[in-house]
């Protein structure tokens, strides 16, 4: 029990990692900005009605080769049945899908380029592991010595060779989700579509899964398409994440294109903690805008959205962007006195729940650097809040 | 004081079973494997020798013997009975089997709101007694009867259909009396295959005709074993179906048990039968057991 461990608790709160990342494992990689090259998956104007509900309403989506790329919603917001449109299992309503230039909308699932591994994982249970892996590539009539072979391959990469004469019911689930992407990988195939992969697991084994399908990823080279309703996870993971509302996509982007900038209020929320303040514009000056809050304070912030006067606007803060301190801040910009109501004191870093005069609660998070550091503010504490001109983002509505 | 009243609840508990299983089982069995080895007689019972206090158990025992098994032997009678019994039974299971999958698989893959009507209907038949059914089909069969009206009148057939009291009447009889016992098993194993199986299959580049065999033919193997003893296991012994729609060519165990014991007051022959016949399936009954413990196992 001695042994040091520089990971933070399991409660660390998932802002932490769900943040911008500084030095992303593609940092150089972005094909979506390359006009000339041609994407491998194409979602041209996809509607998918079941009777009278719209659970994808015309999505247009181009997704690159070497992507993994993340749908992200919460349940029922069309993300899943975007998946099975691209596997073939749902015909789209309207809408054409095409794969490397191919129109396979009409294909069906067994003669497409993609292979999917399945949130149940649907291991076949009365085979064993090797004969769940080499399901695949038996269907091509593959000869039986390259076959082993592709199966052993398969296995050593996600370190499955000791379970190979075992039957699933026999492995844990952690096991059976390594099968389960053996096998979609096994055939080689383009693309490989994640549906939830990784619900079925514990916290803990959930995060060495998702660097996991990092490592697979990036050694195999193929695409990956996961859907998921986990930030956290898309973050991790994706080199794009593609955000689902009620069947329409609100924004795709870079995970930390999508926290830092987002879109909508909707998905500011839904990523990561933030702090919405409402008001209206008093002023717009060059990149930078004046915005008088609903509780009288005015903020000044940076703007690229085109706003007008008087137009009534949402100012989003990350909470880690927020300064909390008991000496009042030199500058007049963007401070707000309040008491500090609640800490939540998770190791590397703590929560402050500030309550400010006029009511409304505000959160602010202090990384714990020095020792004993959470002593300075206690609850109770009279605090200031503020922040810099570019630390929030300003929203319509 | 607490633990004995509740242990001897208990054993009172499991003992039920078992007692009824002695009395109405085990008992009955052994008077008739004790008849097994007696003799006829011209007597009230129709049996010697009879237990008598008198001369005592040594004496009484003695005067057992295997003459009549001797005879079941050398008698090719009852031996061709015995295998026309087990060649009926085995392709009645067949062609029983055959109609049922696809049925049993159909419930299975219909929507959810209807699997418990489909099951009713399946059912339903239950709700009339056996041998008014049976006897529904002599009105079906015969040569006046509504299937040769029905073929006529469609002009398929010119001359009256001659199928009652044959053979395959006898196996239109077992499938249709015994094909509840084969769906039922047979949905209980296809409707616990997830779906995502076969969508899985399919994904792996399975035609879904392959996917059949490949996915779910194998997974529903223990409804379709169950299922099989179900009908073979009852069939091998079936009186009512060979005597009322079966002819004099039809050969099946049961019917001759009737006839010695009845028709020749052979009691001590025909229980000698009846011994036989049960050691025959004991081997099918031993082996739908062992199915069944391992379904459990796996379920576990």
């Amino acid at each position: 029990m001695a042994v040091a461990t520089a990971q933070p608790p399991a409660n660390a709160p998932s802002q932490q990692r769900a943040g911008p990342r500084t030095a992303a494992p593609q940092s150089g990689f972005a094909p979506w900005k390359n006009p000339s090259l041609p994407p491998i998956v194409r979602f041209e104007n996809i509607t998918k009605r079941f009777d009278d509900f719209v659970a994808v309403n015309n999505v247009t989506l181009d997704i690159y080769e070497k992507e993994f790329f993340a749908l992200l919603g919460p349940s029922g917001c069309g993300k899943s049945t975007l998946l099975r449109m691209l596997a073939g299992f749902e015909r789209p309503t309207e809408g054409k899908i095409i794969v490397a230039g191919q129109d396979i909308t009409e294909l069906p699932p067994y003669e497409r380029p993609v292979n999917m591994m399945f949130q149940s994982y649907a291991l076949f249970p009365h085979m064993t592991v090797e004969g769940n892996i080499g399901f695949g590539l038996r269907q091509e009539g593959m000869p039986k010595d390259k076959l082993a072979e592709r199966v052993d391959e398969a296995m050593g990469m996600l370190e499955l060779r000791q379970f190979a004469k075992r039957k699933p019911n026999q492995l844990s689930g952690g096991q059976q989700q390594r099968v389960a992407l053996a096998r979609a990988i096994a055939k080689k195939p383009r693309i490989v579509l994640l549906d939830e992969p990784l619900g079925a697991l514990d916290k803990k084994l959930r995060q060495q899964a998702q660097f996991e399908l990092m490592r697979i990823q990036e050694t195999t080279g193929t695409t990956f398409i996961i859907v998921t309703h986990d930030q956290e996870e898309a973050m991790t993971v994706a080199s794009r994440i593609a955000v689902m509302e009620k069947g329409v996509l609100v924004q795709v982007a870079t995970p930390g294109d999508i926290y830092e900038n987002p879109k909508t209020r909707y998905i500011a929320g839904f990523i990561g903690d933030v702090n919405i303040f409402e008001g209206t514009v008093s002023k717009v000056a060059e990149g930078c805008i004046e915005i008088e809050g609903k509780d009288g304070y005015k903020f000044k912030t940076r703007s690229t959205e085109a706003v007008t006067v008087g137009q009534s606007v949402c100012l989003a803060l990350r909470p880690e962007k927020i300064r909390i301190g008991r000496e009042k801040p030199a500058t007049d910009l963007n401070v707000i006195p309040g008491k500090v109501e609640d800490i939540g004191y998770l190791g590397s870093i703590s929560h402050y729940h500030v309550r400010t005069a006029p009511g409304e609660r505000i959160t602010a998070l202090r990384a714990n650097a020095a020792h004993a550091v959470e002593q300075s503010i206690t609850w109770e504490d009279g605090v200031w809040l503020d922040w810099p001109v570019d630390a929030g983002v300003v929203l319509a509505g | 004081m607490s633990t004995g009243t509740s242990g001897l609840k208990r054993w009172y508990v499991i003992g039920a079973p078992y007692l009824w299983l002695l009395v109405f089982f085990l008992i009955p069995f052994f008077i008739v494997f004790k008849l097994s080895l007696s003799e006829v007689a011209t007597a009230i019972p129709p049996y010697t020798p009879t237990f008598s206090w008198s001369t005592g158990i040594v004496s009484f025992l003695s005067q057992l013997d295997f003459q009549n098994y001797s005879f079941i032997f050398g008698d090719p009678l009852y031996v061709n009975a015995y295998l026309s019994s087990l060649k009926i039974a085995f392709f009645s299971t067949i062609l029983t089997l055959l109609v049922a999958y696809p049925m049993a698989y159909g419930m299975a893959r219909a929507p959810k709101s209807w699997q418990p009507t489909l099951m009713m209907l399946v059912i339903l038949p239950f709700w009339t007694s056996f041998l008014i059914r049976i006897y529904a089909w002599i009105a079906i069969l015969k040569p006046e009867g509504f299937l040769s009206i029905f073929l006529i009148k469609l002009g398929l057939i010119s001359e009256p259909l001659q199928i009652m009291n044959t053979t395959t009447a006898v196996y239109i009889g077992i499938v249709y009396s015994y094909l509840p016992f084969m769906i039922l098993p047979l949905y209980a194993s296809l409707e616990k295959i997830n779906p995502s199986l076969l969508e899985a299959a399919q994904d792996l580049g399975s035609h879904p005709w392959r996917a059949f065999w490949q996915v779910t033919f194998p997974l529903s193997l223990p409804g379709v074993f169950a299922g099989c003893l179900l009908v073979f296991i009852p069939a091998v012994g079936e009186f009512v179906i060979p005597d009322l729609l079966g002819g004099s060519e039809t050969l099946m165990i049961g019917k001759t048990l009737w006839t010695e014991f009845f028709n020749n007051r052979d009691w001590p022959l025909a229980s000698a039968v009846a011994v036989l016949l049960l050691l025959v399936l004991i081997i099918p009954i031993v082996l739908f057991q062992r199915q069944q413990e391992a379904e459990r196992e796996a379920a576990r």
